[in-house]
């Protein structure tokens, strides 16, 4: 009898505000498990249903703490409008204020940008706003040409916008840092000479712009954590000045022994100020790690929405086959890939030319065009139109013309169907930070081809569930290309092994992980 | 009966009193506010007691004066009061060499919160100063309190790393200026010392407080020679103050 009547005390003080669920939760269990022992029928039921009732509240209450008020800060922009915004107002006269993305056309008027980030951010955001992680969601980026506020599937977006020559600062200071990191040698790279640049105060301006916006955003949102992504926004945890949690992602490869030393101060000063930090590996963990980074480290594959890559219909395919020239008898070999040298495409198409001379009907199919960077509506970098311009002479140079398309962007739709249509797919790139092609490939159970210096091939068995290379080896990637090509069993197994091995990288398990993440910062 | 007649100059010395009273309350009252917002900044319990201390002691002169008012002798009490103030002063000596010793510190004795400094056979990290004390934590995780006239007295060693090269610039702009085109400027300018600072370390501007009207930054250099601290020092400062015009006058 009195344990049930303690039961009962101890369930009315979990319903109040002030109570200690953790800690009480277990006891009404041992409590109910006690009255079942001394047999105590009459009151069994009612202890159990005291139970139901309170653990219901105690849930309800659990809810509502998590439901967050987010602020994402990234330099890629969601989406990249093909007007300017006096054009766009001129076309759609009643606009809404934001700007409500569902009125206007995606294709026509704007497109999601591509890239790995974006791809990856969005996806987590709708998905923390449908599971209840997050209630309000606020995404700043750089978007120059961009309405200064818009609103997409109940995230609002700020764009911050860079005059002329300030940007073209950026974007000097900003490759300069990104190529330190990846290892490619360059005419400035110590931090001596990239750091005391005027330039450099261009980067830390757009830097500041982006937390001024947040730190107005904060007063009349009242944030609960901002999650700031990649080396272009690294200043900004430091110029937030608030004890609020800041989580940094940082998407982009993290080699200790590629860092120059003198590189490590810069990094680790800017790094101290984040509350926890997330890589996109094992091995870059480590990395972080050894640089002296003292606060909470983690790891979390990067990840897509499986939702997104939908098996394309007939005319689909038909329609994809026949704007790019792919015959039924071809076999492809696809890379998914921005137009950037780190990217590798010269070396993939290089080894197809050494391919074609036994498979005849090889065709490599190169999709991707700049990124944010290079875009004309972005900074403005010229380095994809140079690096297709190269790539399109080392073509004609290797006479293999007939055999490569450059299919450019693709449409979702045609994405997908690249995929199916595909043989096998290739990731050539130098330096990778994770590899998310690789999991869409594996999502059509399509064999792939890993350069050994992404993240993800952390994630390859050799001969398991794909195949690794050297980038520096092209003679192996060819002899790999071929294998694949002439022995559809194999492939078909590397394809159907890999198609599990995805399921490490899809939305579900991303928000898990990451929403712990934050959610331990609470 | 008749009834008892009070002279004028009864009157007047009542209505003398009365009013010193009233002063007194009104003086007392706002003294103690004005004084509540200049020790905003200070610690709560400091800033109680001040306020309490000045409430007391103007009540006290006042309650003094309107006693003589009314004919009574006050130059014993006033002696008493003085003895009594004294008698307070030499029993808070200790006291107020440690507020002294503050105000040296703050501008003599470099070291600041976060440093690590060894003093007597102590030696941690300073997590605070106070008025009263500075506190250090140890590697043994003990909390040390140490008054602040001992490092007027003894010798302080700061032996956090490369403490000597760091030269850290208080700079105090009004809310009207674009903090970020100033931060552009401030570091540009920076840039051009560059031959006398660590290029290790490129310069920071830090928020340290935001208010409506003003914010509150600090600037963090590394110099290379610790003999050109006042020269880098005098030019920084003559550089943000330009700038700091600059943007003023852009703005009017």
């Amino acid at each position: 009898m009195w344990i049930y009547e303690v039961a009962i005390q101890i369930g009315s003080s979990i319903s109040s505000n002030n109570s200690n669920i953790e800690g009480e939760i277990p006891i009404l269990f041992g409590l109910a498990a006690l009255l079942t022992i001394e047999g105590d029928c009459d009151h069994i039921m009612a202890a159990i249903e005291c139970l139901r009732s309170h653990l219901h509240l105690a849930w309800q209450r659990c809810k509502k703490i998590s439901a967050l008020k987010i602020c994402v800060n990234t330099q890629t922009p969601l989406v990249r409008f093909n007007l300017p915004k006096e054009e766009l107002e001129q076309k759609h006269k009643e606009l809404s204020r934001p700007l409500d993305l569902s009125s206007l056309g995606e294709g026509g008027d704007f497109q999601f940008t591509p890239g790995g980030v974006t791809r990856m951010v969005f996806p987590l955001l709708k998905r923390m706003l449908s599971d209840g992680i997050v209630e309000d969601a606020h995404w700043v980026s750089l978007n120059p040409t961009g309405p200064e506020k818009a609103t997409v599937d109940r995230i609002t977006l700020y764009h911050v916008s860079l005059e002329a020559e300030k940007m073209k600062g950026y974007g000097y200071i900003k490759e300069a840092i990104w190529k330190v990191i990846h290892g490619i040698p360059q005419k400035l790279e110590s931090a001596s000479q990239v750091l005391w640049q005027d330039e450099f105060s261009d980067y830390t301006y757009y830097n500041r712009l982006s937390a001024e916006r947040i730190i107005w955003l904060d007063k009349e949102i009242d944030f609960d954590v901002f999650y700031i992504h990649d080396f272009q926004q690294l200043p900004v945890g430091h110029m937030l000045h608030t004890l609020k949690p800041k989580v940094f992602r940082w998407h982009i490869p993290f080699d200790e022994s590629m860092i120059p030393p003198e590189w490590r101060q810069f990094l680790s000063t800017y790094f101290s100020n984040y509350d926890a930090i997330i890589v996109s590996c094992k091995k870059y963990l480590e990395a972080l790690k050894s640089l002296g980074y003292t606060g909470k480290a983690h790891y979390v594959y990067p990840y897509i929405d499986p939702s997104s890559y939908v098996k394309p219909t007939e005319s689909e395919l038909a329609e994809y086959c026949r704007s790019f020239g792919i015959r039924d008898d071809d076999r492809v070999v696809l890379v998914v890939a921005r137009l950037d040298p780190m990217k590798g495409q010269d070396r993939v198409i290089k080894a197809v030319a050494s391919v074609v001379k036994d498979i005849s009907n090889v065709k490599l199919i190169l999709v991707g065009d700049g990124s944010f960077s290079s875009s004309k509506q972005g900074v403005g970098l010229s380095k994809a139109e140079r690096w297709l311009n190269d790539l399109r002479i080392l073509v004609k140079r290797l006479g293999i013309e007939d055999h490569v398309v450059f299919a450019g962007h693709l449409s979702q739709s045609q994405l997908n169907a690249a995929y199916e249509r595909a043989d096998l797919t290739v990731l050539p790139s130098i330096r990778e930070g994770f590899g998310l092609v690789v999991i869409e490939s594996w999502i059509y159970r399509k064999p792939t081809i890993v350069t050994s210096r992404a993240g993800i091939a952390e994630l390859i068995e050799e001969g398991g569930n794909g195949l690794l290379f050297d980038p520096d080896d092209l003679l192996i990637l060819a002899e790999k290309i071929s294998e694949l090509l002439t022995n559809p069993e194999r492939a078909r197994t590397l394809g159907e092994n890999g198609f599990i091995t995805s399921k490490r990288c899809l939305i579900d398990r991303g928000v898990k992980d990451e929403s712990k993440v934050i959610l331990e910062l609470m | 009966m008749p009834y008892p007649v009070i002279s004028y100059e009864l009157l007047y010395h009542i209505v003398s009193f009365l009013g010193i009273i009233l002063a007194t309350w009104i003086v007392a009252r706002v003294l103690s506010t004005l004084l509540g917002k200049l020790l905003k900044g200070v610690a709560p319990l400091v800033a109680v007691h001040a306020r309490r201390l000045v409430w007391i002691f103007i009540w006290l002169l006042g309650v003094l004066f309107a006693l003589e008012q009314l004919g009574l002798r006050i130059d014993v009490l006033l002696l008493l009061v003085g003895l009594l103030g004294a008698a307070l002063l030499i029993a808070s000596k200790e006291v107020l060499q440690n507020f002294a010793s503050k105000y040296f510190s703050d501008v003599y004795i470099p070291f600041k919160v976060g440093d690590t400094i060894k003093v007597r056979e102590y030696s941690g990290k300073v997590i605070e100063i106070n008025p009263m004390s500075t506190i250090l934590i140890t590697d043994k995780e003990e909390v040390v309190s140490i008054p602040n006239s001992i490092f007027i007295r003894e010798t302080v060693v700061n032996i956090t790393p490369q403490v000597w090269k760091e030269l850290i610039v208080p700079i105090l702009i009004s809310g009207e200026i674009d903090l970020a085109e100033f931060e552009s400027d401030v570091l540009k300018s920076c840039n051009k010392l560059k031959l006398h600072l660590d290029e290790r370390f490129p310069p920071i501007l830090t928020v340290k407080n935001r208010e409506a009207k003003s914010t509150e930054l600090v600037l963090t250099l590394m110099i290379k020679e610790p003999d050109r601290k006042d020269a880098i020092i005098s030019e920084i400062n003559s550089k943000v103050a330009e700038i700091i015009e600059r943007m003023q006058r852009k703005k009017k």
